[in-house]
């Protein structure tokens, strides 16, 4: 399970904040103008799938179930993706792609069947549904119940459909990027640039009798700038991501992001060797909650604890964090990049709170684990694609924001290390042991931010990390990133500034 | 239409819609996963699948493309896309295509034996796998075990005249248990993957390996910050293996994005150090008969007695360096370009064996676990979470957990100072036993 290296920082997560609360307020207001706005076929004729004839999903899902079974869907995808890569001032690449294909999935008890064809044709699915329906012989059979049109609200909106932009406009993106990045200081030798769109149309229909159908558009857009000074060499790391239209590069410009990684890139030439040993560590707000992801969300992903294996089995209702540690999870933020507004296995986002001031209070469960617990469904079942069934995955998941000045939370430590941004980490979800790279870190010295030091690993147990949290700042942020777990998916991850005392910082002198 | 006419076909295609050089790389693939959990199937996963990429130049310009659906209306729209993005892109004097028609001899990548095998046999493996795995008592609970299997043919035309194609298969099985003492929880995994489905080690010995694992880390003792000797267990050279792979990626070196990329010809590391790159090793799974974009593989010397040899090339870096490819071009699937990556990767083994080298240390650990991202290629630097055995004159002490272990990447490859005999050729990144003679622990 691991979270690619990845980083927002600064200007452009404030500007973030500001866009989606304008989101959320639309969606109040108009709903049914919302609903046309996300719709991005416009323009883009082959985008989207076709609906698709119900009669013919039933039969697939009636041959799913033909063996015995509890619960049976068909999930059809069509995911079109456009790639634009700058490297040293020139494209190195242009991706477009295609793919399509359609799972049939059959859960039967424990056991789970799948296959998959590229081929959406009622001939290849029922022969995908033939292949599933092998782990259900010799169980008790359900009558499917039949599928109509189902509807969900959606937390997405699309002012400039992908579709309908050039590819001229998200070359004039990366040009402006590149240039802001080299012109930020002689010492930054290249920019790399990486732009990334795509828009993926889903239809989910099940033996529970839903039929779903929806567009999800995604941009991510990612500036390394690389600089160096002859005695050292750093690279660093900026991205913006939502799943909206290209309007996203009008509240944020390209520039923006690629100063940003610009100046991390120039403020870690100097950078020191880091202490090494246990000491305190203060956290600034925005992607640095990939700690909680990783650390705490993914041993509260459901699976592991269905399978009674994962660290917080048997602890639901009790104090596991201290009190001023609150965790949600919410599919439903406007926009943003982990909003999903149902999941891949039809169920609707929703906030969950996961850890209230201390207490754990629910998991983040799909069908399966949802059964297996005898909990709600909370709609985190996803899915990278076609190719992968849905297993229980993050959204957008923060540490709630507390009552601290982030100023006097930095001011309090005498002595420790100030990280400004991760890369990304990892966890072992039985164990809940987790490891995070810095990618921009400096000395604390008398509660005042001093020396850059250079990346150090930062390693503890997710049950000591969220007990020794002792101070959550006012200042809540987010950052975009990928999740991985056997199967990738996007994800933002969030907190305010805090204070975590006692972590094991891997320097490379004492 | 066969696979191998169909790449030839679309190669005129893309020639016919506008391209002046074009390569088309089709990939079909099967595959096939079980997945048990208490002596119960959790999932069955079966699947085909195939896909083609399309790599078009115009004016020296390049664009790529790709698409799952073969239907001939969608793959002439997927090739315009191409072509379209390529008229926006930047002209590049090294965007060029291969000429070489070479094959390299490579025995045995292919196993027609494992589809025979029936699904029954296959589960009833991963069930046993599991139930080996647990009887130790000190194994309190099963993570899950499974089989794995997949087929895959890849096949390569070009305009220059190239058109190629091979086969491959693997099978793999693994497990996952769970050691539990008190209020401690530790996990330990084993798997095995083989070419040939009868290679396969035998499951009693996966099995210890996992249980061994779940169970060596209990009862840690803390230690302190402090310097000591560091002897690298073969599952966790990767952990350096890594870093020296990226920054010998020809590519990044020409960016100057590595941390070796002055270091050509010079000793960087101990003469201790010998790392080859081999893509002709039969019956392994980083074996091919030519790279990602249809160029022959060899075998490459890569670090001599510690020092630098050889950069690692596909056909744009190499053109761009006035070298020749070494046959790395590497490719994540048909919807992916050619990139740059090694085949079977490993560190030449030494005089000693294990036990004289844990013998001869008077003070350090043995690492057993490393997380992290290992040495960074651009800047050189190393830090990682660690876990081993203790070693206290010349013996093992007790286990230590939630340490962290840190250093320059060059200290720590000029560290080297002993090797072991005990290198297991059949991963695909290889070392055996070594030893660094001074790096940073963080500990109390």
């Amino acid at each position: 399970m691991k979270i690619e290296k990845i980083s927002v920082r600064d200007i452009p997560r404030r500007r973030f904040l500001e866009l989606s609360m304008k989101g959320g307020l639309l969606i109040a207001a108009t709903p049914a103008l919302l609903a046309r706005l996300t719709s991005c076929q416009r323009g883009s004729g082959r985008s989207s799938l076709p609906d698709m004839d119900k009669e013919m999903l039933s039969k697939v899902i009636a041959k799913a179930l033909e063996k015995g079974g509890d619960f049976a869907d068909v999930y059809i995808e069509n995911r079109i993706s456009r790639q634009i890569v700058m490297e040293e001032s020139k494209f190195k690449s242009g991706l477009y792609g295609i793919s399509q294909g359609a799972g049939v999935r059959v859960i039967s008890g424990n056991k789970t069947g799948y296959a998959y064809t590229d081929e959406i044709t009622g001939e290849k699915m029922m022969r995908a549904a033939e292949v599933a329906s092998y782990v259900a012989q010799n169980s008790a059979a359900t009558a499917p119940v039949s599928i109509s049109e189902t509807t969900r609200p959606s937390f997405v909106t699309v002012l400039q459909p992908l579709g309908e932009i050039a590819d001229e406009k998200r070359i004039e993106i990366i040009r402006r990027a590149d240039q802001a990045a080299l012109d930020y200081d002689p010492r930054i030798k290249m920019a790399m640039i990486d732009y990334y769109d795509e828009i993926r149309s889903r239809i989910i229909a099940n033996s529970e009798g839903i039929y779903l159908k929806d567009e999800l558009p995604l941009l991510f857009f990612i500036v390394q700038a690389m600089s160096d000074d002859g005695k050292a060499r750093h690279m660093a790391r900026e991205r913006l991501s939502n799943h909206s239209g290209f309007e996203m590069f009008e509240n944020v410009a390209p520039e923006t992001i690629a100063r940003n990684a610009a100046r991390e890139a120039i403020a870690m030439l100097d950078a020191e060797d880091a202490p090494a040993g246990i000491m305190d560590v203060v956290m600034q707000n925005g992607w640095g909650g990939v700690l909680v992801h990783e650390a705490v969300g993914h041993p509260l992903e459901a699976d592991n604890i269905a399978k009674g294996i994962g660290a917080f089995t048997g602890k639901m209702g009790q104090k596991v964090a201290s009190e001023c540690f609150t965790m949600v999870d919410d599919g439903t933020l406007p926009n943003f990049r982990g909003t999903i507004n149902f999941d891949d296995e039809g169920t609707p986002a929703q906030r969950n709170v996961l850890i209230e001031k201390g207490v754990l209070k629910g998991f983040m469960t799909d069908i399966l684990s949802a059964k297996q617990l005898d909990m709600a469904r909370t709609g985190n079942g996803r899915r990278e694609s076609f190719r992968y069934i849905p297993i229980p995955r993050m959204t957008n998941t923060y540490i709630e924001k507390g009552k601290d000045d982030p100023a006097d939370i930095l001011a309090s430590t005498p002595k420790g290390i100030y990280v400004q941004s991760l890369s990304g980490g990892s966890v072992n979800p039985v164990t809940g042991v987790f490891n995070f790279t810095c990618r921009e870190s400096y000395l604390i010295e008398n509660g005042k931010k001093t020396k850059p030091v250079k990346g150090a690993t930062l390693i503890g147990s997710c049950m000591d990390v969220i007990s020794n949290i002792d101070a959550v700042g006012n200042d809540l942020a987010f950052g975009p990133g990928i999740c991985g777990k056997g199967q990738s998916a996007e994800v933002t991850a969030g907190q305010p500034t805090v204070r975590i005392r006692g972590i094991n910082v891997g320097g490379s002198r004492a | 239409m066969k696979n191998i006419d169909l790449t030839e076909k679309l190669v005129r295609k893309c020639m016919s819609l506008g391209a002046d050089a074009a390569e088309v790389f089709l990939e079909t693939n099967r595959s096939l996963s079980v997945n048990v959990l208490k002596s119960e199937i959790e999932t069955i996963e079966e699947a085909s699948s195939q896909g083609v990429g399309f790599r078009v130049f115009v004016d020296g310009k390049m664009g790529f493309s790709h698409c799952n659906d073969l239907s001939s209306r969608s793959l002439e729209d997927t090739i315009s896309r191409a072509i379209a993005f390529a008229r926006l892109s930047t002209p590049d004097e090294n965007n060029v295509l291969t000429y070489d028609k070479g094959f390299t001899a490579v025995a045995d990548l292919f196993d027609p034996g494992i589809t025979a095998e029936p699904m029954e046999k296959k589960i009833k493996m991963a069930i046993d796998l599991e139930n080996l795995a647990m009887r130790d008592p000190r194994i309190t609970k099963s993570a899950g075990a499974g089989y794995g299997e997949g087929e895959s043919g890849i096949f390569i035309g070009n305009s220059n005249g190239i058109l190629k194609t091979y086969k491959s298969s693997g099978c793999s099985i693994g497990v996952s248990v769970v050691a539990e003492k008190g209020d401690q929880k530790n996990t330990g995994g084993e798997y095995c993957t083989r070419v040939f489905f009868n290679d396969l080690k035998p499951l009693e010995e996966i099995a210890a390996v996992a249980s061994k694992k779940a169970v060596q880390l209990l009862d840690p003792v803390m230690i302190r910050t402090q310097k000591a000797v560091i002897i690298f267990d073969p599952d966790v050279a990767r952990a350096l293996l890594g870093g020296i792979i990226a920054g010998i990626n020809g590519e990044r070196v020409l960016q100057g994005a590595s941390f070796l990329k002055d270091q050509m010809n010079k000793q960087f590391a101990s003469e201790l150090l010998t790392i080859t790159d081999d893509g002709t090793r039969g019956k392994s799974r980083g074996s091919a008969p030519f790279d990602g974009e249809g160029v022959p593989t060899a075998r490459n010397v890569l670090v001599e007695n510690g020092v630098l040899k050889s950069f690692i090339y596909n056909e744009k870096a190499a053109k761009r360096a006035g070298v020749r490819s070494t046959g790395n071009a590497s490719r994540r699937g048909f919807s992916s370009l050619p990139g740059i990556g090694t085949h079977n990767v490993y560190v030449s083994k030494g005089e000693h064996t294990r036990n004289e080298i844990i013998a001869a240390t008077k003070k350090g650990l043995l690492l057993l676990e490393v997380t992290g991202y290992g040495i960074d290629p651009v800047s050189g630097n190393f830090s990682g979470g660690a876990g081993g055995l203790w070693v206290e004159n010349g013996e093992i002490v007790h286990p230590v957990k939630g340490i962290t272990i840190a250093g320059r990447a060059f200290d720590i490859l000029n560290g080297i100072d002993m090797v072991g005999n005990d290198l297991d050729m059949t991963r695909t990144n290889a070392a055996p036993t070594f030893r660094v003679a001074e790096m940073q622990i963080g500990g109390k």
